[in-house]
């Protein structure tokens, strides 16, 4: 059985953000909510200062700590590896949200849907994405299932512009992903917090 | 010509077309269900962008369904206009408006079409930017050249008739980049570039140095990060050369022989040494130790160095000329200058002579080029200043000297458009120069008839920061009217054009403003009438700006109907034209402009649609078979460029090292302003870029310690009109550097200032406020104000943070290059906590 992970290469990443936009508009995520983002990581004096432009998403780990902390059984792992919530099963508890060591959860809170982007108004767009939300239950990155079980890639994958994002197939040794991170070292995040993530970083 | 049919059967499609979330129009993707657009990605089958996208083009989805575009024509009713005022806008039909606009205009035009302004900036549609000429006006009343490219079109255009230029991304092993964004954020065709890039750095490792006085992604991305102060660039560039020339004794004497005028003798005055009998420029011949024709074929070695007498005069080789005005700018004086270390200078010199390979050369389908993997690439940050041309000069003189230009590995020129670059030979055995690639020159004329004195910039670009001073001092040049209308079609005059205070004056003085939008801007909400524009996902376009690579257009076409009462900007010109009476000149503009073959021209009298013409466009280019029909079917004829096409296809012309032409122009002008009775200071066309300590940007007195530079907000941002749109209104919102003027810690510290607290920045020309960002990632005597921050138009989404940039600059010939039109972009300001 495959499971899917990608691979951020640091090197590449340009940090121009087009990963998060691709995302927003794939996903139509609500005001506020990014399911990925870049974050910039300043280290160092004037003049000797190093920068990084490190994206961020849901790790979909192996060994989950949003999945075994779910009480009411919303957040799962599919057998490829994807950590999905079930928006109806779902009761906004928050608990996955508090045991993600990355916080790459969060509610979405109510009314949030019938604000929209534009304060009160509801573009076209946002009627029709909306409508896959539900407010009141936590929501996150979904590695794109739908994208990937039509075969494409991940819309944040498919768009960057530097091909700094890579998915594929852990369990395949001969995948791009696995050549990658045997090739350059790739390294999970956080890797203290015994996750298992299946996002993988190469420096 | 079939129409764009949406039935509604076609339920979930992808349609193609071409981005214009900035101007350079990457293939793009479409989805579209039940008639809804859910959806924008790259184009995976246009060889330009290959399927990536940057996040303008994915935000193009909320610019098109934002609610507060201008649904139908709009007339204001309150008369009251000013700066947050609400305009009270109301409905009024097409008809009316269009017969409201057409009388007003028409009036002005019989009895001085002078007394209106043009401000068009729909940077994709270049061949609408002159309707004004076509009405009869020259005036260009908003940003275009000055505040990027005046100082950087024209002067591509005299070396090798390019339009932009960029380093080779697929040769190249060494690249100095200076204050642009190329392959990280910003400039031509934003995501192919990316990739471009990122295969070169991670893929071939090619090591990249970047000067810019902030930490930009590219500095961040860099092996090396140089900060430097504004202004400076060319002080960098020059201690540089002057190691190369004078310590290292290292360049490419081959290339700057056989492909520059480098060898020619001047005579003293700096102008070309010619034969008595065919005037021919003379040179040197080293083996039989005389003077020759530059074409004559027995000569053996050009000479480079030495001082001859011929015929009794005393004349010098031009590149001796060029070590001889460079011999005192040793590193150490240039790094008093720019705050580089002299110890940087000297090693970078090295290692870039090095890794330009010189003397080695590379097979490409079949045919042998010289191979220089190293260049230096460039934008605004480093020629956006008030010697503009000299700054420009001087990073194109460090190229030519490694013998890198256009040549695999090295700094290519890039073209305009499909006809990439304009080659044509010149006198002397030299390429011909081509400054004038956007719009032929204007004629001088003394007193001048456009308000931004084109006459006076015979190789520049519309300078538009001088045209307000020029309507409040109208004496000053003599201008016999006063401008009382004004035409803004995507544009924002108000915004854009430093000076503030006088634009804001000007606005004040208009009876009458028009405008074709799809959103209200600061500008626009002054006008009286807004025409609206269709969205870019409503309309076509032929879309082939600046590309480098590829070339060949991509067809903009409607991925949906009109949401609204709009129509195509192209269209409502022709109603205006048609109204006003200028439609023979606007077809006969459009024939030029559009490239149209002579069977394809527009007949006068006639409303031609912006559909039609784009097709008859379209046919001129690629032939009959080819029209919009065929693009709609094929989306694109883009392909990459032939290797003769990139690759030196001036061989045979020589290149100008030595800019002798700057100083053929200024003879012509000082002998024009002499018939008229006045006087232009024409020092600035100097053949040989030197440092100037007499530079007005660094005399700007010390009370004034700190400079202050603006960014475009990386590759967020197109100048500065993305920020309404929501989801880049929230991206910025999360990114550091857009949250507030940047200050370096030290600096900070010394003079009190935490983040967030709220500062004034004074410079002697104006004052804004805003709130401070405290970061390391700056040079201590530089503050940053990024484009993110600079709006205050009344659109719900705006930030409105209103720490405009333009206002700390000046508007005033002193700050302009008087070469290129370039306005000075970085200023000195003295900031205090409030």
């Amino acid at each position: 059985m495959a499971r899917f992970g990608m691979v951020v290469d640091l090197k590449r990443c340009v940090g121009c953000n087009a990963c998060t936009l691709a995302c927003k508009a794939e996903n139509g995520t609500p005001p506020g909510i990014f399911f990925t983002k870049v974050l910039e990581q300043l280290a160092g004096q004037y003049p000797i200062v190093k920068k990084k432009f490190i994206p961020v998403l849901c790790n979909h780990c192996l060994n989950a700590p949003c999945v075994r902390v779910c009480p009411s059984g919303a957040t799962r792992k599919r057998d490829d590896g994807m950590v999905l919530v079930d928006y109806d099963q779902c009761i906004g508890c928050k608990a996955c949200a508090v045991a993600c060591p990355y916080k790459n959860r969060e509610l979405l809170p109510q009314g949030k849907l019938r604000q929209g982007h534009f304060k009160g108004h509801l573009t076209p767009f946002e009627k029709v994405k909306y409508s896959k939300f539900q407010e009141g239950v936590v929501i996150k990155c979904t590695f794109c299932c739908d994208r990937v079980d039509q075969g494409l890639e991940p819309s944040c994958v498919n768009t960057c512009p530097a091909e700094a994002r890579v998915f594929g197939d852990l369990h395949n040794p001969e995948s791009k992903v696995s050549r990658l991170i045997r090739q350059r070292g790739g390294f999970q995040p956080m890797s203290e917090a015994n996750t298992d993530p299946s996002v993988y970083y190469l420096e | 010509m079939t129409q764009a049919a949406f039935s509604p059967a076609d339920k979930d499609r992808w349609i193609k077309s071409a981005c214009k979330m900035c101007l350079h129009g990457c293939g793009i993707r479409v989805n579209v269900r039940d008639g809804v657009i859910l959806k924008i990605e790259g184009d995976p089958d246009n060889p330009n962008n290959m399927g990536k996208l940057c996040p303008k083009g994915h935000s193009g989805i909320m610019r098109h369904y934002d609610p507060n575009r201008i649904k139908t024509p709009i007339r204001r009713t309150n008369p009251n206009r000013g700066p947050g005022v609400d305009p009270g806008w109301e409905p009024v039909s097409w008809d009316e408006a269009l017969d409201i606009v057409g009388r007003r205009l028409k009036k002005i035009r019989r009895e001085d079409p002078r007394k209106l302004l043009v401000a068009i900036n729909d940077f994709q549609r270049i061949h609408l930017w002159g309707w004004g000429a076509a009405f009869g006006t020259g005036h260009y009343f908003t940003t275009t050249g000055q505040f990027c490219g005046a100082a950087y079109h024209p002067i591509n255009g005299i070396i090798d008739g390019a339009f932009a230029s960029v380093n080779d991304y697929e040769h190249c092993n060494y690249w100095i980049q200076i204050g642009g964004g190329d392959g990280f954020s910003s400039h031509l065709h934003v995501a192919g570039s990316i990739k471009r890039m990122a295969d070169a750095r991670v893929d071939r490792g090619m090591k990249l140095v970047a000067v810019d006085p902030r930490m930009a992604a590219y500095c961040a991305k860099a092996d090396e990060w140089i900060p430097i102060l504004p202004g400076t660039d060319r002080a960098f560039i020059l201690g540089m050369v002057h190691v190369m020339l004078h310590e290292l004794n290292r360049y490419d004497a081959q290339f700057i022989k056989k492909h520059t005028n480098g060898p020619y003798l001047i005579a003293p005055g700096g102008r070309l040494f010619r034969c008595r009998e065919t005037q021919k420029p003379m040179v040197w011949d080293g083996g039989d130790n005389m003077a020759k024709a530059y074409d004559d074929p027995t000569v053996g070695d050009f000479a480079l160095e030495g001082r001859f007498v011929v015929d009794g005069a005393e004349v010098t080789p031009a590149f001796q000329l060029i070590k001889d005005a460079l011999k005192d700018h040793t590193p150490e004086r240039m790094s008093g200058i720019c705050d580089v270390p002299a110890g940087t200078m000297r090693r970078i010199a090295l290692e870039f002579v090095e890794a330009a390979r010189i003397g080695s050369t590379v097979m490409i389908e079949g045919k042998q080029y010289p191979y220089r993997p190293a260049a230096i690439n460039f934008y605004r940050g480093a020629i956006g200043h008030c010697q503009g041309t000299h700054d420009h000069s001087a990073i194109k003189l460090m190229n030519m000297l490694v013998g890198n230009i256009d040549v695999p590995g090295g700094h290519l020129g890039v073209g305009l458009d499909h006809r990439l670059l304009l080659i044509e030979p010149g006198p002397d055995g030299m390429i011909k120069p081509q400054p004038h690639i956007l719009h032929p020159p204007a004629p001088f004329s003394c007193p001048p008839q456009t308000l931004q004195m084109m006459e006076f910039f015979p190789i520049g670009l519309d300078p538009a920061h001088l045209v307000a001073h020029n309507i409040l001092h109208p004496e000053e040049w003599g201008y016999d009217f006063k401008p009382e209308a004004a035409l803004i079609y995507h544009a924002n005059p108000l915004k854009n054009i430093n000076g503030y205070h006088k634009v804001l004056e000007v606005f004040r003085m208009l009876e009458f403003i028009v405008a074709i939008d799809i959103l209200p801007n600061e500008s626009t909400e002054w006008a009286d009438i807004i025409l609206p524009d269709h969205s870019y996902l409503e309309s076509y376009m032929m879309t082939l700006c600046e590309p480098p690579v590829i070339t060949g257009h991509t067809l903009r076409q409607p991925v949906v109907e009109p949401m609204y009462d709009t129509r195509d900007a192209h269209d409502i010109l022709t109603d205006i034209s048609h109204g006003c009476g200028c439609l023979d000149e606007f077809n006969g503009l459009l024939n030029f402009t559009m490239f149209l073959k002579p069977e394809y021209y527009l007949e006068p009298g006639r409303k031609h649609t912006a559909q039609e013409c784009l097709d008859r466009m379209a046919k001129s280019i690629y032939g009959p078979e080819m029209g919009l029909d065929w693009f709609r079917q094929n989306s694109n004829a883009v392909r990459r460029q032939k290797p003769g096409e990139m690759y030196m296809p001036w061989d045979g012309m020589r290149i100008s090292l030595y800019h002798e032409y700057f100083l053929q122009v200024a003879g012509e002008l000082e002998e024009k302003f002499r018939s008229a009775g006045r006087q232009w200071d024409t020092s600035s066309y100097h053949p040989i870029p030197v440092w100037n300590d007499d530079h007005p940007l660094h005399r700007i007195p010390a009370e004034y310690d700190l400079y202050a530079i603006n960014f475009k907000a990386e590759a967020v941002i197109n100048h500065h009109e993305n920020t309404t749109i929501p989801w880049i209104n929230e991206l910025v919102s999360n990114i550091p550097i857009h949250k507030g003027v940047l200050i370096n810690t030290r600096t900070a510290r010394e003079k009190g200032i935490s983040t967030g607290d709220r500062i004034s920045i004074e410079s002697p020309f104006g004052k804004v406020e805003g709130l401070a960002r405290v970061i390391e990632e700056i040079h201590p005597r530089v503050i940053g104000i990024s484009n993110a921050i600079a709006r205050w138009t009344m659109h719900p989404v705006e930030r409105k943070m209103n720490v405009n940039f333009n206002r700390l600059l000046p508007a005033s010939l002193e700050f302009t290059d008087l070469v290129s039109g370039h306005q000075e972009t970085a200023v000195k300001v003295r900031i205090s906590k409030i």
